[in-house]
């Protein structure tokens, strides 16, 4: 009889300690909150000599700069006392951890746009409305609408969310584009597809041309570029057109049809999402989609003949689509749980203004997206930068739900291995499969 | 136990051990209540006036029989629960029926340049510390019933004219007689705080809207009642191809703890076999060799693999040297330019499971040594004199007692296996694309387990009330599985055949 009891209780203990082991992600997640139970924001009045205590995150890359702007921004206002804290946070991973704990995350963070909706969804991102442009008007001398006159349009799209202003642009340089081998191509040779693969298995000596296929930013460029469209909804579900036709008359079939035609080139080769630096830096490609961080592995790869310019254009029947691309911005927001929220704003404007993405610029190499700063010498004369800005006129703002990433990365992996067969009928379908992913309902 | 009684449970081991064992358990665990509650009704009926008093304050028992630093401590503890209940419970748990139903807002105040909230509520907060309380009341109910019974034994030795002891006498009975309560409160109290309640607020956000839309402090999230559960399992699931993707990522996640448990087991048995044998040379040496894996972090060297045998990794690159993935591509094996050892269905699932050997093998080996060196020799030594050979005697002495030590670690490392975050995850993550839409179209991959699933839809999408039904039903297949083995493992007689 004992024997049985202990029995029990013995597996029923060992279950219980293995669920909690098993099931520690989410509840460390989710008890994280708990700490904070008395940090309620309370409002105290600013005495002047008040120390005004903000916390500030940006990426590692970027510590040097950021400290160095926030003692500018202390002498620029020496009758207030502050206590600015600088931390390290990934702009690709700022919203997950602000998520995670909103009111203990940082008053000000840097964010890649695609974090805009969800954050503030989640209400994590204080809006730049009529109050703090007469905040702005006050301390600085400038109002929102000022900011956003002084950024360029794409930037400040990509910081609006059902018309208002969440966030202030940092940089215009999230985007990708072409870099190329001068010693390879022609310039003539890299307006389209079919010259810069024909080149490349005639010139390339074994090299390849390579892009990521496998990831929903990277592919969307083709549909992009031929006038295909994703969207949000509020409940935070994806809109997608692509298993229809364009408004320029070209079907998704076409564009699948054009992409796997490039797939099953042999010069091509399919890059994995994250592994492009060390494709080029293995020095197997001659010519490669992507973005500014990699100009310094492009440089070293290409040498002398280290060039960047727009994406080519692709066949559809008779016709060159000129491929797309999603245009970014790097982002600095204000947490909306901040209690000094007025200040902070006025750093983070302080941050972002044209003389912080001058400093940016020639410390770091990021393309401003202030107009002015964008209208530099220097800045026209990197060849990253200068690409990817002209890139952006054929570039969009993506705006998809969380449903949109998984599937589109798998649809484009199976480009990428040719795993859809060639008739119309099957791309039909993949792509009617592919859309009936991406916007189904959240439970 | 009397004899009968131990033969009667024998045969029923056979033909219902399981139903028999929850019967039991429930029988005992209502008597337990009961008993409870009789001790508790007799004390309150027979005691006298300061037990009866005890019922308001705790310490009026021990007052009353000069105890009275037991007295004082017992006010205390009163005082606080009760000031815990006022302070704090008072906050969190009315408001428990509805989790909350006051929406933050802010309004910013130019004077201050700061932005000032209205008292809110949140309801997770709301949801943790009700937990909190009730945990707290159920364990102060306990402690108030059995102060009454105590207080009334008490009593009882006052009237017998026996010893009572004083509060040095009690304390000394903790760490003599009575150590194991010393010894125990410190480990409770840490399950309680770090598992119980994380495990019923998993429970209840399962029962919640908690995701995305509703995620405090900025919004407020509700009880929906089983909806969450009749989402999974009736309405059209969790996502469009849910129903798919749950029968394959369950199936992967029983074949992948089958062979993972399965092949560590009888690896690491045959591996100390191999250096326990005395014809092996320097067994101390390759031993060692072994267990500096275990030294090495498992994410490290997991991390590492993964970028070995990725699709443009080292080994890739080596064997497209050799030829070796040309003559695989030209026998039809592959159809890419690199073998996808993690990235395609099949190479994936059989890589993974090898490269766990690796991983996990050391550890059996450990085990299965110290057991093996604790062999009965007196059984080996008889079966040499009956004429068994090597094979036998390892298949009728070694392996049945290797079973029986180590059959609750296999039943373990099995559970284990089913939760297996970090082999998948770190070897397939970043490396791993499924080309199958609709497995896609779910957040799943061939290679995720329920787990790593349950990860990616909370982690990417901030689905907590799925994850936390998901959860359950992790737990409930667990929990199912673990009783059926342990009962047909050590339950029953099969001890008494090593003793």
């Amino acid at each position: 009889m004992k024997k049985r009891l202990v029995t029990l209780i013995l597996s029923m203990a060992m279950v219980l300690s293995l669920a909690a082991c098993g099931g520690g992600s989410q509840n460390k997640e989710t008890q994280a909150p708990s700490g904070n139970a008395g940090e309620t924001s309370q409002a105290a009045p600013a005495g002047t000599g008040e120390t005004i205590k903000l916390t500030l995150w940006g990426a590692e890359e970027d510590q040097t700069y950021l400290s160095g702007r926030v003692e500018a921004f202390k002498q620029a206002y020496p009758d207030q006392t502050f206590d600015i804290q600088i931390g390290v946070e990934s702009e690709s991973t700022a919203k997950d951890t602000v998520l995670t704990d909103i009111e203990a995350a940082a008053d000000i963070f840097s964010f890649a746009d695609d974090q805009l909706a969800d954050l503030v969804d989640a209400g994590a991102l204080l809006a730049l409305d009529d109050t703090m442009s007469q905040v702005l008007q006050a301390y600085a001398g400038k109002t929102i609408d000022d900011v956003k006159a002084a950024n360029v349009a794409v930037s400040v799209d990509d910081a609006t969310y059902n018309d208002t202003l969440y966030a202030f642009p940092t940089s215009a340089d999230n985007g990708y584009f072409l870099y190329y081998d001068a010693n390879v191509f022609t310039e003539d040779d890299v307006k389209t597809w079919d010259g810069l693969l024909a080149a490349a298995a005639e010139k390339g000596e074994g090299k390849k041309v390579g892009m990521t296929f496998a990831s929903g930013w990277y592919n969307a460029g083709f549909f992009y570029g031929a006038g295909f469209t994703t969207g949000r909804n509020d409940d935070g579900t994806t809109t997608m057109d692509w298993n229809g036709t364009s408004p320029s008359g070209i079907t998704g079939v076409q564009v699948t049809q054009a992409m796997l035609k490039i797939a099953a080139d042999p010069s091509f080769m399919a890059v994995a999402d994250g592994d492009l630096s060390n494709q080029i830096n293995s020095g197997k490609l001659c010519a490669v989609v992507s973005g500014t961080w990699d100009a310094d592995p492009a440089q070293k790869a290409f040498g002398d003949g280290y060039a960047a310019t727009v994406l080519p254009t692709y066949t559809v029947g008779d016709q060159q689509v000129q491929t797309g691309s999603v245009g970014g911005a790097k982002l600095m927001g204000v947490n909306a749980h901040c209690e000094n929220s007025g200040w902070a704003v006025l750093l983070a404007d302080f941050l972002t203004n044209e003389e912080s993405q001058t400093i940016h610029f020639e410390e770091r190499q990021v393309g401003p997206s202030n107009i002015n700063a964008q209208n530099s010498d220097a800045v026209k004369e990197n060849v990253a930068i200068n690409a990817v800005l002209q890139q952006s006129q054929f570039a969009v703002i993506q705006k998809a739900g969380g449903k949109y990433w998984d599937p589109a990365k798998t649809f484009g992996e199976k480009i990428a291995q040719g795993a859809i067969a060639g008739d119309d009928a099957s791309v039909q379908a993949a792509l009617d499969e592919l859309v009936e992913g991406v916007t189904a309902p959240i439970n | 136990m009397d004899p009968f009684l131990k033969g009667d449970v024998t045969v029923n081991e056979k033909s219902n051990g399981l139903g028999t064992i929850i019967k039991t358990g429930i029988v005992s665990f209502f008597a337990a209540i009961g008993r409870f509650f009789g001790e508790f009704g007799h004390a309150v009926a027979k005691g006298d006036w300061a037990v009866k008093l005890s019922l308001i304050w705790m310490g009026a028992g021990y007052a009353r029989r000069k105890q009275y630093m037991k007295a004082l401590l017992m006010t205390i503890l009163e005082a606080a629960i009760i000031l815990f209940t006022v302070k704090i419970s008072m906050q969190y748990v009315p408001k428990f029926l509805t989790l909350g139903t006051v929406q933050a807002e802010q309004v910013f105040n130019m004077e201050t340049m700061k932005t000032e909230w209205n008292d809110f509520d949140n309801s997770f907060l709301i949801l943790l510390f009700s937990l909190f309380s009730f945990v707290v009341w159920f364990a102060a109910f306990i402690v108030w019933a059995r102060n009454i019974v105590n207080v009334y034994n008490l009593q009882l030795q006052a009237e017998r004219g026996e010893h009572i002891n004083t509060f040095r006498e009690d304390m000394r009975r903790y760490i003599e007689d009575r150590f194991y309560v010393t010894m125990l409160s410190l480990p409770v109290l840490g399950i309680i705080v770090f598992t119980i309640i994380p495990i019923l607020l998993l429970f209840f956000v399962a029962f919640t809207n908690y995701d995305q839309q509703h995620m405090p402090p900025n919004n407020l999230f509700t009880w929906v009642g089983f909806q969450n559960f009749i989402n999974l399992f009736g309405g059209g699931g969790l996502t469009v191809t849910f129903g798919y993707a749950f029968v394959r990522v369950l199936g992967w996640t029983l074949v992948w703890a089958f062979f993972a448990t399965l092949t560590n087991y009888f690896g690491g048995i045959l591996l100390s076999m191999l250096l326990n044998s005395k014809k092996t040379v320097w067994p101390k040496f390759w031993r060692l060799l072994f267990v500096i894996t275990i030294a090495v972090p498992q994410f490290v060297s997991l991390l590492l693999v993964r970028n070995f045998l990725s699709n443009g990794g080292i080994v890739n690159t080596i064997c497209a040297n050799i030829g070796l993935t040309g003559f695989l591509r030209d026998i039809g094996l592959i159809s890419t330019s690199y073998i996808p050892f993690l990235s395609a269905p099949g190479w994936a699932h059989v890589m993974i499971i090898i490269i766990n050997i690796w991983i996990g093998l050391p550890y059996q080996m450990l085990i299965a040594t110290g057991v093996l060196m604790n062999l009965p020799g007196d059984q080996l030594e008889s079966a040499k004199v009956d004429g068994a050979n090597a094979f036998q005697t390892f298949r009728y002495i070694t392996m049945p007692y290797l079973l029986f030590v180590t059959g609750p670690t296999l039943v373990t490392d099995f559970v284990k296996n089913i939760n297996n975050f970090n082999v998948i995850y770190l070897l397939t993550q970043d490396v791993y694309t499924t080309t199958n839409q609709a497995m896609a179209n779910s957040q799943a991959k061939e290679v995720d387990l329920l787990v790593t699933w349950l990860f990616t839809l909370t982690q990417d999408y901030y689905n907590y009330k799925m994850a936390a039904v998901i959860g359950i039903v992790v737990f409930l297949v667990c929990a199912a599985f673990t009783l059926v083995a342990f009962n047909f493992m050590i339950g029953g007689s099969k001890e008494s055949d090593y003793q």
